[in-house]
């Protein structure tokens, strides 16, 4: 997990192409489908204005935009961190892709290496 | 699109986030999968649906993300540590004072706004100290001003809530958890007559001071430091004090039960507009004390002085609306929300003229001529609580006792087997909810009516049926016949005369609405005729019956004088029907005549045909078999044989001035029946008038211009003839 993060650019760089020529061969690349194992998964979503959005994983284009159903909005209650959060209901949300900042799934510590790596 | 969390790690969730094990970075994996998914490819589960996720509130959409960030501040706690709400409000008692008029000026605005139909949150509760009202316990003035508005806010949302008028406005009774009560609330008014009677003691200190030039105020405690102002500032803040203490008498009056506090409310009604006035007065001298560099426009400024409130942070509350989408609230002006309650108290004042009356012709009458004036929400449910509590007529007489007093049936008031009789206890039920759907706004109300036009016809059937099972076909009323068949005929002449008029206000409301385009005149008046027919019909047979009672009871009692004075009240009624009979049946003869000779309303709609129209506007009437036997054929049998030269000789709107002669004497201590006689003639003339026209056109002239306008009266159109 670590190393992924570190060295984000060149993980891409070597692993893109080769998926994408077993998606146009066996319809899916590995990794949609590990991102499809994500489904229903508890997923946190934070955005721009420093809210975060956690709620279940229910689908995601090619754009990036995430939709998540049941979800929670986290936000601070004050602009000085640290501090307590504030929580709300929201429902089915959509998330834009280019207002998202960070997202992160629920994982249990062994489940962990294997479900996201690259 | 992606680079932002590729690029550089991201931050690590908040701690106080749970995570039933750890939160993992997903982003890196999201990124390599959107780049190999194909354009329009979706990762999804099986329960997804493309429609369903359409409903998908949209983060950081201005129009549907409330929680969107606008404001400075992301809690009250943070916006009050910034000062934004201080108490006192200024250091420099009078600045103090002119701050917390504005204060009570722009919450005087944001509750009008709220009546209006905006929420709560987004309006009265913008305000910090009353979101926080313990920080004003220093502060007397405010907190009285503050407590009572939140009291009455209170008691107005549940009235409302108890007269379910505001379907249509259900913003209007959500709270979001709002702080709308306390404890302490009871004690407000004891809280403001003490306010009051500490600025009224140096309001007079003052005037005295005045008059013998004495330069000190002993013994009493001044509202600001500059003496020459005092007496001004004091009347500022008396009027609002006491205009916030009678509205929420008015408001506790009203509710109290079976319309025991109205005439009390009435009083304080009227003490609501004085204050009102000397608002609007205190208006100059706030503008001239406050800095001008600061005022705004009149038609935009929220408060009198024309300077922006401190202590209000309209985005705050926003979050709690969720997740309803944020919708821009545009606070009323001050001088609108003067007028807005001008109209309010002059509305609430006609409900407490309301004389109490127990026979239902005279409510349904009020309720109609109350909703003439089209009042906003606030009115309307305090009229229908006052008309219908506890499923009781003004919470006092039992419907069934309401309905025997319209069968001129006194003697069986109280009769228990008359209450129990099933037809009487779903007549009664069909009473009561008429009395309330009457009270809603015109869009919903022609939706209920409508749809309660099925139970009012089936009643009318099945009780049809029950007295020709019980008593054979004999449909005339026979001086010698038993009591128990007397009643049921009575009982089924009555219903049918309610269906009709519910069918007849139908259609009406339906001119109000606008739901009629003028090729569909035609139709709606031929309609509206057949429907007056019948409700005459019914009528006369009614009043045939009640004589008859009335005959019976004179010979026991020798009660006749009060008798035949109210049968002289029921010609009348049925005259006054009598000429909308003739203007609906003259119009639709007149547009029918137009179509054949002109070819003027016919219908250009290439979508529907006009039977579908037909259909469209007609079909809950039709489902309720009012009338029976009438379809659109028999309307377009009758609209085929129209001619002008026939018009002209049967004339309809001459017919009416034969009648209204005789209606203004039986009227004559009415000037609301006046008016509306007035009204009908002034129909009549001007359609006799374009009447004699067209006769003289000839047919097919291209040149007739014809046009209806509802110059007049509000139903019944009148024709325009121009010649190009």
């Amino acid at each position: 997990m670590a190393d992924v993060t570190s060295t984000p650019d060149d993980s891409h760089r070597s692993s893109s192409p080769p998926p994408q020529e077993t998606a146009a061969a066996a319809g899916g690349s590995q990794h949609v489908e590990q991102l499809r194992k994500m489904l229903f998964r508890r997923m946190l979503v934070g955005v721009n204005d420093g809210r975060y959005f956690l709620g279940l994983f229910h689908c995601v284009d090619k754009q990036g935009n995430i939709l998540l159903q049941d979800a929670v909005e986290y936000r601070s209650a004050r602009h000085s961190s640290p501090s307590p959060t504030e929580q709300r209901s929201l429902g089915l949300i959509l998330i834009p892709a280019a207002c998202r900042s960070s997202c992160h799934v629920d994982c249990s510590v062994e489940g962990s290496m294997s479900l996201l790596s690259l | 699109m992606e680079t932002s969390s590729s690029s550089s790690a991201p931050p690590p969730p908040p701690h106080s986030i749970p995570a039933s094990g750890v939160w993992e970075d997903a982003s890196p994996l999201l990124a390599a999968a959107c780049r190999d998914l194909q354009d329009g490819e979706l990762v999804h589960g099986e329960n997804f649906s493309l429609f369903g996720a359409m409903s998908a509130l949209e983060i950081m959409d201005p129009k549907m993300d409330s929680g969107i960030e606008k404001s400075g501040y992301y809690s009250i706690e943070e916006a009050i540590e910034d000062g934004i709400a201080p108490v006192p409000l200024s250091l420099d008692r009078t600045i103090d004072v002119q701050r917390t008029l504005d204060v009570m000026d722009h919450l005087f605005s944001c509750e009008a706004t709220w009546h209006k139909g905006h929420t709560l949150a987004q309006t009265v509760f913008t305000c910090i100290y009353l979101m926080r009202m313990e920080r004003t316990s220093s502060h007397a003035i405010l907190n009285s001003f503050c407590r009572i508005l939140r009291a009455t806010c209170y008691a107005v949302v549940s009235v409302v809530s108890t007269a379910r008028t505001h379907e249509e406005e259900d913003l209007f009774t959500m709270s979001f958890g709002l702080p709308l009560r306390d404890e302490g609330d009871e004690k407000c008014l004891s809280i403001l007559n003490s306010v009051e009677e500490t600025i009224s003691r140096q309001l007079r200190a003052c005037k005295a001071q005045a008059l013998s030039k004495k330069k000190t105020l002993e013994g009493l405690e001044s509202l600001q430091d500059n003496p020459d102002l005092e007496e001004d500032y004091c009347r500022a803040l008396l009027c609002r004090l006491r205009f916030r203490k009678h509205f929420y008498h008015v408001v506790t009056c009203l509710r109290k039960p079976h319309g025991k506090g109205l005439e009390l409310a009435r009083k304080h009604v009227a003490s609501c507009l004085t204050e009102l006035s000397l608002m609007l007065k205190s208006r100059d001298f706030l503008k001239s004390q406050s800095n001008h560099t600061l005022q705004q426009d009149d038609e935009i400024c929220t408060t009198a002085s024309g300077v922006r409130p401190v202590g209000f942070d309209a985005s705050l509350n926003s979050r709690l609306l969720s997740p309803a989408p944020p919708r821009a609230v545009k606070i009323l002006s001050w001088s609108d929300a003067i007028r807005y309650f001008e109209k309010l108290l002059c509305d609430l004042d006609i409900i407490c003229s309301s004389p109490l009356d127990p026979v239902l012709e005279n409510v349904l009458h009020f309720v109609v001529q109350f909703q003439k004036s089209v009042p906003d929400l606030v009115p309307r449910a305090f009229l229908q609580t006052l008309l219908v509590q506890d499923g009781k007529l003004y919470g006092r007489d039992l419907s069934c006792d309401v309905i025997s007093r319209a069968l001129s049936l006194p003697d069986i008031i109280g009769d228990k087997e008359f209450q129990m009789n099933e037809f009487v206890v779903q007549l009664g039920q069909l009473v009561i909810n008429l009395l309330k759907i009457l009270c809603t706004n015109t869009a919903w109300q022609r939706r209920k009516l409508g749809k309660s036009l099925q139970d009012w016809s089936t009643i009318s059937i099945q009780l049809e049926l029950a007295l020709k099972r019980e008593f054979g076909e004999t449909r005339n009323v026979l001086p010698h016949e038993n009591m128990c068949m007397r009643v049921s005929k009575q009982l089924l002449v009555w219903t049918q005369e309610h269906t009709y008029w519910v069918a007849y206000r139908f259609l009406i409301l339906g001119f109000e609405l606008d739901l009629y385009s003028p090729s569909e005149y035609c139709m709606v008046y031929w309609y509206m005729y057949v429907v007056l027919m019948k409700l005459i019909e019914q009528m006369q047979l009614r009043i045939l019956a009640s004589n008859e009672n009335s005959r019976r009871k004179g010979k026991k009692k020798k009660d006749h004088s009060k008798d035949s004075s109210r049968d002289m009240a029921f010609p009348s009624s049925c005259l006054l029907l009598q000429c909308y009979v003739l203007l609906s049946e003259g119009l639709s003869m007149m547009l029918a005549a137009l179509r054949i000779k002109s070819n003027l309303f016919q219908l250009p709609s290439i979508f529907n045909s006009e039977q579908e129209r037909f259909i469209q506007h007609f079909d809950l009437l039709q489902k309720a078999r009012l009338p029976e036997h009438i379809t659109y054929y028999s309307f377009r049998e009758s609209a085929s044989h129209a001619t002008i030269a026939d018009l002209m000789k049967y004339n309809f709107f001459k017919e009416i001035h034969k009648i209204t002669p005789s209606l203004r004497g039986s009227f004559a201590s009415e000037p609301e029946k006046l008016a509306e006689i007035r009204q009908i003639e002034q129909v009549a003339e001007h359609n006799r008038i374009a009447l004699n026209i067209i006769s003289q056109v000839r047919a097919g002239d291209p040149s007739l211009r014809v046009s209806f306008e509802f110059t007049h009266h509000p139903h019944f159109a009148v024709a325009v003839v121009k010649r190009s």
